[in-house]
């Protein structure tokens, strides 16, 4: 598996990706660097604390790591959920792009996974 | 309100009666007690007048009498002696001396009331017991006596108390003069009637008589001739002036002789037992008064009727301003009551309305509902479902448009609006619609000096979406379609553009009546016409209102059965942004289009970035130029080719050209349908590609851009720029580890030495301790835990040191909103850049700052 095939597994734009940050290098180095963002885990915690403005600050950071590494299907969702939440409350819908959001997070992690440990085997 | 007015109306009537009757009566009371008042005046007046006449009369009786007596008593002191009777000669001077003093009688007056009559013929004392009393006393008198032929003779009496001879001894010497004598020197009788005198004695017995008068008391005369006004009786009359005469008092009244006002004025004459009474008609000073007070009602009634009139005229201005107002009440109650008519109509045609999608949906459920297992069942229901509820939020959106306009707060945002966006957004909506109506859809721009200005985009869109979408409804199938745009400078000024938008359909046309109130709220073309047609009525209002909102002006030309035409013009501030540099190798293109003004401006606009173009309106034509410059070895280098043309369309002559000329040179098909219906059928053409209507600048530029050189394209900047920030240290403020490393990675590249802040607190304290000028730039992140980019940078702009003004700082978000963007200008901040990061961008951003 190849990084082109992960991001195809994961619904993202492995070319653009390259576009922007130039070599493969440095997309494989910040890809694998996405299973440690702590931004997801902060977007879990708020949404179940019913913190309204961290979980959309959370769902933001996402939304600017996957606009930069090119994580387009995870990018979408989490944009959506970052525009519902921008007003400062849970509005109707939003427990469902929240479920979104953690589908396609679940997906890119086990894509990027997979990707880790075909290249590290 | 219709019995208000026959009420008011009498109050009015009533009111004015009554004021009329008030001054009626004023005036009169002043009238009359003026004219009361000056005839008493008057009545002073004259009393005074008269009583100064009688006064001077009876001075004039005096001093005439007195004269008289003296001459006698002169007489009796130098010539009578004890002897008169026996001396012949001292008689006779003394009858020579009273002759030379005229006097017509001379006798001795004997004490038993006999004259010895000296000359003159015998006399007879009308009244002798007074006369005889006084002349005994040694008074002097006056008194009337009559001679031998009955004359009247006045006697005037001194006291000479001597002894004749014969047997009775005498009391005085009396002279006689004739009475007219008296009327003469007192003028009692006065030539001109208006004023004469009679001498009365006290018992009211005539001394002497004037005029007409001819009985021998003055009281029968007054008891047969005269009259008296206020009630009194004649009776009264003589006893008052008996008992004034008794009291020596003067008398004043009024008589009316012969039916003639008369004032008589009593007054007692002196040496005598005698009355004078003075008459003077009324009639001259009652003329006199009476043309005084005549002319005074006259003033009075004059002045009562400018009154009047001017208090007649004021009433019925009030009244005509009251039933004025009273009507435009009645309008307005009228409009109110059709306003609210309208509304009532328009909610129960809305209930309608929104029952049929809604109906739909319940209706689509329940079967999905039911057919759960059947997926193409559901699938069908669903987008059922999504249709009507498209359809019900367009209604409700309109509804909550208007009662937010209807209570004002309707408002706009002003921010930096692309006008290119927003063509493109309100084409790819209207789309679809006029796909499945098969209509025919043309969009033109030309003349467009500025892409980016200032305004409301979603209103703006919306003004265009509600003509297109109406355009599209009322236009049948097959019909055409046509916006479009055109700049002209603005007449508020070079900071301001004007835009016009034009919306023309050759649909169903309006009437007349519903042209003239097609932007009236909650107005709907009558339904039996355009049965199919559906909406809230409220498009229109809703359009027009923004477009005053926006100090536009909105006009519609209409006919029915040839369609309508919407004008839009709006004067637009120019957006103060950076327009990227647009330029472009200098190509040799080919715009092929129907429109002559599509081509001239597309043409302009190509020139303007660098590229020369021809031009031509069909297919035909075009094929020649191609021919013609493959013949001089000056092909073009890339064709635009409109879809619809008339003659051969686009797709038949890219298949031309390709078959003539091969296919190493890029032909673009330019229109405003949907790419994606004719994708398939262009590419097998040999079409390369596609640029959607309207033409801007910016569309043809990054519609043009992939086909520059692909090496050309992506090396020439990084490179070129690496070298020129080496040494430059930046602060970069981001919360996120990894957008943080990537950042630095790509950042590091141009040779920038990168600080990394985790938060908006940190990148103000690392700021505030380095020395100044240490940081040649700060990127910021926006949202940010514990303090945001905007926090961050009110707070470095608010530092008290040298560079915190000056810093550049450049705001980094995900978020593209303009309220975003005017925020970070507005908390100080340079720029603005947009997530991703793009190198570029940022790259031709730093180097502005740092230059």
């Amino acid at each position: 598996m190849n990084l082109n095939d992960c991001y195809e597994a994961m619904g993202g734009n492995y070319d653009e990706a390259i576009g922007r940050l130039r070599s493969e290098r440095l997309v494989q180095k910040f890809v694998l660097k996405f299973l440690d963002d702590g931004s997801f885990d902060l977007l879990c915690r708020s949404v179940e604390a019913g913190d309204c403005t961290e979980a959309f600050r959370a769902a933001h950071t996402i939304k600017g790591v996957c606009q930069n590494l090119s994580l387009t299907k995870l990018q979408i969702s989490s944009s959506a959920l970052a525009e519902a939440l921008r007003g400062g409350s849970w509005s109707e819908g939003s427990a469902e792009l929240v479920e979104q959001v953690k589908a396609d997070y679940q997906q890119t992690a086990a894509a990027i996974r997979a990707f880790q440990e075909a290249n590290a085997g | 309100m219709k019995e208000q007015q026959p009420k008011t109306s009498r109050f009015l009537l009533i009111s004015l009666t009554l004021l009329f009757t008030l001054t009626v009566c004023i005036f009169s009371f002043l009238g009359f007690y003026m004219s009361h008042k000056s005839r008493e005046t008057i009545r002073a007046v004259s009393q005074m007048y008269m009583s100064g006449i009688s006064e001077q009369i009876s001075m004039h009786f005096e001093t005439t009498i007195g004269l008289r007596l003296e001459q006698l008593e002169a007489l009796v002191k130098t010539v009578v002696s004890e002897t008169i009777h026996e001396d012949p000669a001292m008689q006779q001077n003394l009858i020579e001396n009273a002759q030379a003093r005229e006097f017509t009688y001379l006798a001795f007056y004997r004490t038993d009331g006999t004259f010895d009559m000296l000359y003159g013929s015998p006399l007879e004392v009308v009244d002798q017991g007074p006369f005889l009393d006084s002349l005994s006393r040694g008074e002097q008198k006056v008194a009337i006596g009559n001679d031998a032929e009955d004359n009247r003779v006045i006697l005037l009496g001194v006291p000479s108390p001597h002894q004749p001879t014969d047997r009775h001894p005498c009391v005085a010497l009396v002279a006689g003069l004739p009475a007219s004598y008296i009327n003469d020197t007192l003028s009692l009788d006065e030539n001109d009637d208006h004023i004469y005198s009679y001498i009365i004695r006290d018992d009211g017995s005539f001394v002497i008589r004037t005029g007409g008068a001819f009985r021998d008391s003055y009281f029968e005369r007054v008891r047969s001739l005269y009259q008296f006004s206020n009630g009194k009786t004649a009776e009264q009359y003589i006893s008052e002036l008996i008992a004034a005469i008794a009291n020596d008092e003067n008398y004043f009244s009024e008589v009316i002789v012969d039916g003639e006002p008369r004032q008589m004025y009593c007054t007692s004459l002196s040496h005598s037992e005698w009355n004078l009474i003075t008459f003077m008609p009324y009639s001259t000073l009652d003329e006199m008064v009476n043309g005084f007070t005549s002319h005074w009602i006259k003033i009075v009634i004059a002045v009562c009727i400018l009154v009047l009139t001017v208090l007649l005229l004021v009433f019925r201005q009030y009244f005509t301003l009251l039933r004025g107002q009273m009507n435009e009440l009645d309008k307005a109650r009228k409009e109110a009551i059709y306003a609210n008519k309208a509304k009532s109509e328009f909610l129960s045609n809305m209930s309608h309305d929104i029952r049929t999608p809604m109906n739909a949906i319940v209706g689509m459920t329940a079967i999905a509902t039911a057919n759960l297992n059947d997926s193409q069942q559901v699938q069908n229901c669903l987008r059922k479902i999504s249709l009507s509820s498209k359809h019900l939020l367009g209604l409700i959106n309109d509804v909550l448009d208007m009662s937010k306009i209807e209570s004002g707060k309707l408002t706009l945002n002003t921010d930096q609006v692309s006008l290119r966006e927003v063509m493109d957004s309100v084409v790819s909506i209207v789309q679809p619609q006029v796909r499945a109506k098969h209509q025919q859809f043309e969009v033109s721009i030309y003349d467009i000096t500025t892409e980016n200005v200032c305004c409301d985009s979603i209103r703006l869109n919306q003004v265009l979406i509600n003509l297109l979408g109406n355009a599209v409804k009322f236009t049948p199938e097959q019909g055409t379609i046509r916006v479009s745009m055109y700049q002209e400078p603005s007449l508020k000024g070079d900071d301001y553009v004007r835009i016009h938008l034009a919306v023309k359909d050759n649909g169903i046309g309006m009437s007349p009546e519903l042209r003239n109130k097609v932007f009236e709220s909650f107005v709907r073309e009558d339904s039996a016409r355009v049965r199919k047609t559906e909406g809230s009525g409220l498009g229109m209002a809703i359009t027009k209102y923004i477009v005053d909102a926006m100090e536009g002006t909105i006009e519609v030309d209409s006919e029915l059965g040839q369609g309508s035409e919407f004008r839009v013009t709006l004067d637009l501030e120019k957006a103060q942004v950076m327009e990227a540099d647009m330029v472009l190798p200098d190509w040799k293109m080919l715009v092929v289009d129907d429109d002559k003004l599509l081509c001239e401006s597309a043409v302009s606009s190509l020139e303007s970035i660098g590229i020369k173009a021809d031009w031509t309106l069909d297919a035909e034509s075009a094929l020649t130029l191609v021919a013609e410059h493959h013949r001089k070895h000056d092909d073009y280098q890339i064709i635009l080719l409109d879809w619809k043309l008339p003659g051969m369309d686009g797709i038949s002559a890219a298949r031309e050209i390709r078959r003539l000329y091969g296919n190493d040179f890029p032909i673009l098909l330019i229109s405003a349908y949907d790419w994606s219906e004719i994708e398939t059928e262009a590419k097998d053409a040999g079409i390369t590609g596609f640029i959607s209507k309207p033409l801007f600048k910016s569309t043809l530029f990054y519609g043009l851009k992939p086909f520059l050189d692909p090496i050309e394209n992506q090396e020439e900047l990084p490179e070129q720029e690496m070298d020129d920030f080496r040494g430059r240290r930046v602060l970069l403020a981001e919360d996120n580890d990894l957008n943080w490393e990537i950042a630095s990675e790509l950042l590091s590249e141009l040779g920038l030495e990168l600080e990394w802040a985790e938060n908006g607190k940190i990148c103000v304290e690392q700021f505030n301790a380095s020395a100044p000028g240490t940081y040649d730039a700060i990127l910021m992140d926006l949202r940010m835990p514990v303090m945001t980019g905007y926090e961050a940078t009110t707070a470095i702009r608010a530092l008290d040191r040298e560079d915190a003004k000056t810093i550049p700082i450049i705001a980094m978000t995900a978020d593209a909103f303009t309220e975003d963007i005017q925020k970070c200008i507005q908390c100080g901040m340079n720029a603005h850049v947009a997530k991703p990061i793009d190198i570029r961008e940022i790259s031709r951003l730093l180097k502005k700052y740092f230059s």
